[in-house]
Formats: C-alpha cells, sequence, structure tokens
C-alpha cells in the first residue's frame, strides 16, 4: 500500500464547449521515504496535478471528470473541506516555486512558521518558539534564530525558501510537494536548496512529489520520475530506466533537447570588434533633504573585455552580478564610464544621434519573448521598424521581400508576417526577436538571455540557429546567460562575472576544464552537477 | 486571412475584436451608446426639427428653402423688404394661398417668442407648446434639443482638445522622467490650485464671454484630468523590454513614444473619455446655472434650470431641465462603465 496512491485521475476546467482538459488519466504512486519527480514543460498539466492532491484547484470551476486519490488508505477525491483543512500543512504539506510572494510579507517568519504549530497542534506560545527554532536549525537557518521578528525581504532568496521548507515541515508531514521549488533562485543556491530537501527527507522519512521541467533536477533528487505531456503522462518509471532508456517519442525529444556541441572553430587572429576598458556603470544613493549621493549601487565596476569578429563571448553569473547592465552599457543604452570601441570608433564620444547610423550594425536580444513585442504592432512592422529608421530595404514592397526572407531564414513562416505578437509561443516570440536583430545585416548581436524563458526543448532550437546563423553571416555575438550549460554549446571565449566584477576571463574550453578561481569552480559544480557548494565562497 | 474581421475597411485585431465582443455583452452601455447617438445625432439637425421658419415653400410653382436662405417677403408678394416673418399669420396666409408650405416638427426656434399665448409666461404645456414655454415665452422643446446639442458639443470639444493636451504632456513627463517631470508635476500643482470660477468671473467682467471664450477657460484647467494615467503608463513602459530593443534599433524618442508606447496608454486614456465628457457636460451646465456661461439668450439646460428654480409655479420648466439632464449623463455613465468593462483584460463573461 502505497503513501499516496493516483489513479486514473483527470482534470477539467469549466464544460461545454470551453472545457480545457488539463490532466488525463493520470496514474502514479509514491512510497514513504521516496522521491517522486513530475516532469514536463509549461502548460503539461503537473503542478494541476499537485494542486489536485490538496485539493487547492478553483472548485468548482475545476472538476475531476475521472479517477481516485487515496492518501494513507483513504480517498480523497471527495473528501470535504474541513478534512482537507485538517491535511494540508498537517499530513500534506506544500512549497512554491517563489518564495517572496508565497511568503506574506507584514508577517514576521516566526509568526508565519509557529501560525501551522497553533492550527493544527494547538501548541502554546513559548512550544511554539521552541518548535521554530528547532525547525530553523533543521533547515539550516541557524543565522535567522536571532532574528526571529525580521519581515521576509530581509532575507535572501534562498534564506526565504528555506523558510517556507521550514514552515512546511513545521508538522512533520508525511509528504512533501515541491513545486518548482529551485526555479527561481540561482545555482548555487540551488544545489543547497536539492541538498537539503534530500537529507531532510531521508531525516524525517517522508515521501517527497518534486515538480520540475529540469531534469538535472530529476536525474539528481528522484527515485521514480513520471513525464508528463498535454495533461497525459507518457512515459514513467526508476529514474535510471527512464533516462537511460526511453521508450515514448516525447521522452527521448525531451532527453535528446538538452543543449549540447560546441561552436564552431572561430579565427583566433580575427581583429577585435568591440571592446571595453574600464567599464562602471554606478547608481548613485541620495539620501537627506538635500539629496546628497552618499554611496553608489556598483552594478558594473571596472570591467574589461574585448569580442573578436566572429567569436562568441559567453558572460556568465548569478542575478544580480551585472551581466545585463554590462551588455546596455556596450551598446550605449545605460549611462556608464570607461572606454567602449566598436569596429574602430569610440562610441564613449558619440552623441545620440552620432551613435544611431551605428546602432543596424549592433543589435540586442533579451530575455522575455513576451516583454520584448511590441503588444500592438505586427510581426512585419516589429521587424521592419529598424528598416524604415535607417532607410534600408528601398521600397514597402522590397522591405516585405526582406522581412519574409529573415522570418524564413530564423526558421518561420512567411504567412505570419500579418498576425501579431501574442498569437506565438514563447520560442516563436524568440525567433521574432532575432529577426528583428538580424534583419539590418548586424555584425555584433547582444543575446541577453535569450533561452533562460524558454522550455528545454525549445532552448536546444534557439542554440542550435544562433550557431548556424554566426556560422553563415559571421556574425559576432556577447552571450549573457546564468545558464552554464547553454553558455558552453555557443562560447569560444568566458567571462565570469560577480558582484560587477570579473571573476575569471579565458577561453571557453579552459575556463570549463580547468577554473582557477574558487567561485568559479563552486558556479560550475552547481550549474553542471548540482553539487553544493562546501568552502563559503557563496552565501545562502 | 482566418479569424480576422473588418469594421470600415479597417482590420480589426483580435484584442480589439475582444474588447468589442466585451462592449457589446454590457447591454445597458451598448443600447445606451446607440440611444445617446441617436439623440445626438438628431439635435445636429435642430434647424429642421424645431423653427421657425418652414423647411420648404412651394410658391407660384418655385420651391423655396427658408431654412437655408433668406427672402425678403417681397418674394412672396409682400411688401416688405426685409426677411420674412414666417410665423406672421398674415404672410403665412399669403404664401398659402398660391402656394403650400412643410413645417418643421416645432414651429418654433430657441429664441423664438411665442405672441399667442393666451396665458401669462411662463406657460404650461399646450398642444402647440408642447413642454410649455419658459418665463419669455420660449418654447421648452425647441430650447432643450439647441440646449443638448450645444451642451454636447461643448462636452466633446472640450474632451477632445483637453485630452490633446493632457495626453501630450503625461506623456513627456513620463518618457522624460527626472527632472522634466519634477517641474512639470509642481507646475500642475500650483495650477490646479487656482480657483477657475472666480477667472470665470473675472472673465465675464472683462469681455461678453461666448462658447469658444468659454471652452479655452475650461481647457485651461481641464487638460490635467489625464496626466497622472498616461504619465504612469509612460514611466512604467519606457523600461519595458520593447521600448528598449525599439532604442537599440535607433529608433528616435518621438516614434518611441507614439509607435510603441502610445498605444498602450490609450487604454487607460480612452477609459476615462466619457467621464471625462460627462464631467465637461456638467460644468457647462453649472456655469449657465450660475449665470457666468454662455451669453444671455444661448440655448442652455443650466439657464433653464436657473428658471426653473426661478418659477417654482412652473413645475415644468425645472422637471424638464432635470429629466433631460439626467437621462443624458446617465446615458454617457453607462455607456463608459461598458467601455470600462471592454478594456478590462480581466474581466470574464460567461
Amino acid at each position: 500500500m502505497s503513501l499516496l496512491e493516483i489513479k486514473d485521475l483527470s482534470v477539467s476546467f469549466g464544460d461545454g464547449a470551453k472545457e480545457v482538459k488539463a490532466v488525463q488519466n493520470a496514474s502514479f504512486s509514491i512510497d514513504k521515504g521516496e522521491t517522486v519527480a513530475l516532469v514536463g514543460e509549461s502548460g503539461s498539466g503537473k503542478s494541476v496535478t499537485a494542486l489536485s492532491v490538496m485539493k487547492l484547484l478553483p472548485y468548482p470551476l475545476a472538476r475531476h471528470p475521472s479517477g481516485s486519490i487515496t492518501f494513507g488508505g483513504e480517498e480523497l477525491i471527495n473528501a470535504d473541506e474541513a478534512r482537507m483543512r485538517d491535511l494540508r500543512g498537517n499530513r500534506i504539506a506544500m512549497i512554491f516555486q517563489e518564495p517572496l510572494t508565497s511568503l506574506n510579507p507584514l508577517h514576521s517568519i516566526e509568526k508565519q512558521i509557529s501560525e501551522v504549530l497553533f492550527v493544527h497542534k494547538f501548541m502554546d506560545k513559548a512550544q511554539a518558539h521552541a518548535r521554530v527554532i528547532e525547525l530553523l536549525e533543521l533547515v539550516g537557518l541557524e543565522e535567522a534564530i536571532e532574528r526571529l521578528d525580521a519581515l521576509p525581504h530581509q532575507f535572501s532568496g534562498g534564506q526565504q525558501q528555506r523558510v517556507m521548507i521550514a514552515m512546511a515541515l513545521a508538522n512533520e508531514p508525511d509528504l512533501l510537494i515541491a513545486d518548482e521549488p529551485t526555479t527561481a533562485v540561482d545555482v548555487t543556491i540551488q544545489a543547497q536548496l536539492l541538498k537539503l530537501l534530500n537529507d531532510l527527507r531521508d531525516k524525517l522519512g517522508m515521501a517527497l512529489l518534486l515538480i520540475t521541467h529540469d531534469l538535472g533536477v530529476v536525474r539528481k533528487m528522484a527515485d521514480r520520475v513520471s513525464i508528463m505531456n498535454g495533461g497525459y503522462i507518457v512515459e514513467q518509471g526508476n529514474v535510471d530506466d527512464v533516462f537511460d532508456n526511453p521508450q515514448n517519442p516525447y521522452t527521448r525529444r525531451l532527453l535528446a533537447a538538452e543543449p549540447k556541441g560546441a561552436p564552431d572553430a572561430a579565427d583566433a587572429n580575427a581583429p577585435q570588434l568591440m571592446s571595453g576598458e574600464n567599464i562602471k556603470v554606478w547608481f548613485p544613493i541620495k539620501q537627506g533633504l538635500m539629496r546628497r549621493t552618499v554611496d553608489h549601487v556598483k552594478a558594473v565596476d571596472g570591467v574589461t573585455l574585448s569580442v573578436r569578429r566572429g567569436h562568441t563571448l559567453g558572460v556568465v553569473g548569478e542575478s544580480g552580478s551585472g551581466k545585463s547592465t554590462l551588455a546596455r552599457a556596450l551598446l550605449r543604452l545605460e549611462y556608464c564610464t570607461g572606454g567602449i570601441v566598436f569596429d574602430g570608433e569610440r562610441l564613449q564620444d558619440l552623441g545620440e544621434a552620432a551613435i544611431r547610423p551605428l546602432r543596424k550594425r549592433m543589435q540586442i536580444v533579451f530575455q522575455d519573448p513576451f516583454g520584448s513585442l511590441s503588444p500592438r504592432l505586427s510581426i512585419s512592422q516589429i521587424v521592419g521598424e529598424g528598416l524604415k529608421v535607417h532607410g534600408l530595404g528601398g521600397n514597402a514592397e522590397e522591405r516585405r521581400t526582406l522581412i519574409a526572407e529573415t522570418l524564413k531564414e530564423v526558421g518561420l513562416e512567411v504567412d505570419m508576417m500579418d498576425r501579431y505578437p501574442h498569437e506565438f509561443s514563447g520560442g516563436q516570440r524568440q525567433r521574432i526577436s532575432i529577426a528583428r536583430a538580424l534583419v539590418l545585416k548586424p555584425d555584433f548581436i547582444v543575446m541577453d538571455e535569450p533561452t533562460s524563458a524558454l522550455d528545454m526543448s525549445v532552448q536546444a532550437q534557439i542554440v542550435d540557429l544562433l550557431r548556424d546563423l554566426q556560422k553563415r553571416h559571421g556574425l559576432t555575438y556577447l552571450f549573457i546567460s546564468h545558464d552554464l550549460k547553454v553558455v558552453r554549446a555557443v562560447s569560444h571565449d568566458i567571462v565570469v562575472m560577480r558582484q560587477g566584477r570579473i571573476v575569471e576571463q579565458g577561453p571557453a574550453g579552459e575556463v570549463f576544464a580547468n577554473p582557477r578561481q574558487a567561485y568559479t569552480r563552486a558556479l560550475m559544480a552547481a550549474a553542471l552537477e548540482m553539487k553544493a557548494d562546501d568552502t563559503g565562497v557563496v552565501g545562502t | 486571412m482566418p479569424g480576422q474581421s473588418s469594421i470600415f475597411g479597417l482590420r480589426l485585431t483580435p484584442i480589439t475584436q475582444r474588447r468589442l465582443a466585451n462592449f457589446r455583452a454590457n447591454k445597458r452601455g451598448y443600447w445606451s451608446l446607440w440611444l445617446f447617438l441617436g439623440l445626438f445625432v438628431a439635435s445636429l439637425f435642430a434647424e429642421l426639427i424645431a423653427n421657425d421658419r418652414p423647411i420648404m415653400i412651394g410658391y407660384e410653382g418655385t420651391f423655396y428653402y427658408p431654412v437655408f436662405i433668406d427672402y425678403p417677403e417681397t418674394t412672396f408678394g409682400g411688401f416688405m423688404e426685409t426677411t420674412t416673418e414666417y410665423a406672421d399669420p398674415e404672410v403665412r396666409e399669403m404664401i398659402e394661398e398660391k402656394g403650400w408650405i412643410v413645417w418643421p416638427l416645432i414651429r418654433f426656434s430657441y429664441d423664438t417668442v411665442n405672441y399667442e399665448l393666451s396665458v401669462p409666461a411662463p406657460a404650461p404645456p399646450s398642444e402647440l407648446n408642447l413642454l410649455g414655454t419658459d418665463d419669455q415665452g420660449r418654447d421648452v422643446a425647441a430650447r432643450l434639443i439647441y440646449g443638448f446639442r450645444i451642451s454636447v458639443l461643448f462636452g466633446l470639444t472640450l474632451t477632445v482638445f483637453s485630452s490633446i493636451i493632457g495626453i501630450a504632456s503625461g506623456a513627456v513627463q513620463g518618457f522624460f522622467g527626472g527632472l522634466t517631470d519634477l517641474f512639470f508635476q509642481r507646475f500642475i500643482e500650483i495650477w490646479s490650485g487656482l480657483p477657475t470660477l472666480y477667472l470665470l468671473i473675472i472673465l465675464a467682467s472683462v469681455v461678453e464671454p461666448n462658447f469658444w471664450w468659454l471652452l479655452g477657460l475650461m481647457l485651461m484647467f481641464s487638460w490635467m484630468a489625464l496626466v497622472g494615467v498616461v504619465r504612469a503608463e509612460f514611466l512604467r513602459a519606457r523600461n519595458f523590454d520593447y521600448v528598449r530593443a525599439a532604442r537599440a534599433l535607433g529608433v528616435g524618442n518621438a516614434t518611441i513614444m507614439y509607435k510603441h508606447i502610445l498605444p498602450n496608454a490609450m487604454v487607460a486614456t480612452v477609459t476615462f473619455l466619457p467621464f471625462i465628457l460627462n464631467g465637461s457636460i456638467t460644468t457647462l451646465t453649472a456655469l449657465d446655472f450660475l449665470g457666468f456661461g454662455l451669453p444671455a439668450g444661448s440655448p442652455s439646460l443650466g439657464e433653464l434650470l436657473n428658471q426653473g428654480k426661478a418659477n417654482l409655479q412652473a413645475p415644468w420648466l425645472g422637471l424638464t431641465a432635470f429629466a433631460v439632464l439626467a437621462v443624458m449623463l446617465s446615458l454617457l455613465i453607462f455607456v463608459g462603465e461598458a467601455v470600462r468593462d471592454a478594456f478590462d483584460p480581466r474581466k470574464t463573461f460567461r
């Protein structure tokens, strides 16, 4: 008898013609002390499945046309709200993706953790206080014991997630559901959190239902895995069996989708196309009545780098390390000091109007494919805007042909030209962004996390496309990413940034094979092997 | 193209289609719009509905159009060289002897005094004066039609101009931010502190305020209504990735503001418009009521309200003015609600 047994579960939203079948006939089970992973891309129904265990879906809009959920031998599918309240946070607990929005910003962490103790264990204040301290020790947040009155925003993302875990574990649940628990945190923090979850599962003997889109996390954490696609569980089994010998074509595609390979060799003696010397972007912190500048936020603090023509320079670093700011500064989209030279022209000395003609030669592709396309312009207007501004591409008819060719080149259909951005998926939108940059025939393109917002299988396609375009047009990239796998697949050279400074730089192969700095080593271990750092170079 | 539809030859984006559908789903607002448009369009042709001149005269085989052209009395066999007084029974008989007359629905213009009243003005409703007359013997129904027209026209003009100024200044403040924003905002704070009513009283003592004077003076203060909303939208949008992308393409500031940000800021703006229109109409009515509005003798709802107050023994004056104002303002509010629904992205309709 398994702890949790889900049989033939279906979830639908709405009914009649508008019925959306989110999950169909899903079955799986979890035993005590076991980790089961639900894997799938966005929209595959994995979160809905998990939420239906807790009965946290928006009933009655959501329905279960079929299925049963048994937890410890008890049928939950028709359980009433009172019974579910008894179970939630007590025997079944859940942690969510975004720790800051899951914690109440107005309550101290002690109040939030002890709430579940008051509700389910009827503890008094002193007992709860003792238990909170015990829990914080358990999740490795000793430093928080002195700061029980602190509010959530006073902690870092990793610490917040630990507070969430402490809340979830307060009543020693039998089942912990973790919905993308590490998606919102940096890789080094992710490694630490995964290690913590693993340790806690062993220590408390609970079952862990892990929902994730990240196959690396699954391989590291899970005993068994269920792969979801379009609401169906397409394959399940032991992690090793599924990963080594996938049966379902979708699983095979998903596993093959990891960005792989290396960039084509580039001419090592090519001339420098873009270089920056001692670039600083400092944002003033103003205080007092006269708004005097008392200090600076040093987003980029003295960075020197250069990219050769036809090369890709990968810039890696965790969030807040200043990599995006650096890229914007190089394109003069952000005020900075220092020297920027683009193909022999000193950009720093040029005014806005003098730079404009150069803009067609240096372009940028942004991370968020939903925010970077103007929602009220059609695709041809978006792609064609640069042509119009620079008076390129002849008349309207010739411009349309050029736009069509570019769309084809990035793998889109020509008849998409007159449609609007919201009709496209994330991957297609990212291709449109690339087309917008490419249509100007630039020499230099900044890729600001172009793959981070995309599903895994789409990431690999975009990486392939970028490498292909580079080869065909001799493009030079500045490739920014926190994802080391992607960076490894495209970069000739690497720059590792931390807190606005360069920690380490060099040829990609060398830096990956033989990192010299402790921080780089910790970052690589966390990103590529999900190994938590224990030397203390990274914080929590 | 599948899924595309068009209106007046313009292709509609799916977003616009959804909004139109949402607007129609608010039945009350939808019908209010048609009703209001119907009333407004009808009032635009007020001269053909309520006039003391005939629409058309057939006289000795020739057609005459007195609504549009002045004819001296000699045309119809009279002695006077002046414009024909069609309301004069003798003139009427003279014409009908040798021809025929097509009269408008109401045989009074807004300034026609009915000299044939059998009771002292204000006269109660009768067959001839459907809503009675005011205290100078003028037909209330005719004055209502003209008054409605001038109110709505004034409101519309004021709304259009104050929107243009408000959007432009909000856009500049939000887009450039910094010192521009700071100074503009302080200026608006000081400017909005000026007492509008006293300025109008001063104006009234210097010139005789007409439609355009009033419009200009109201405009000086009403443009600030939209600045806040538009400024906020621009402040938000100027850091969006698509604006950055446009800047990276080398697009100039004016184009970015007009093509990339403005269409998104229009949602909030359009939602506000019916309510601004309402406010403008109310302002004009209030000024007329106080006597600082349109020149004496103009047809105006405010003036009618004032007469109603002064002549409580003639309840048809106050009641009529109240009913018309209440219906007009309610219709506009209902339309405004429907517009707000149409632009609300979170609204779900069953």
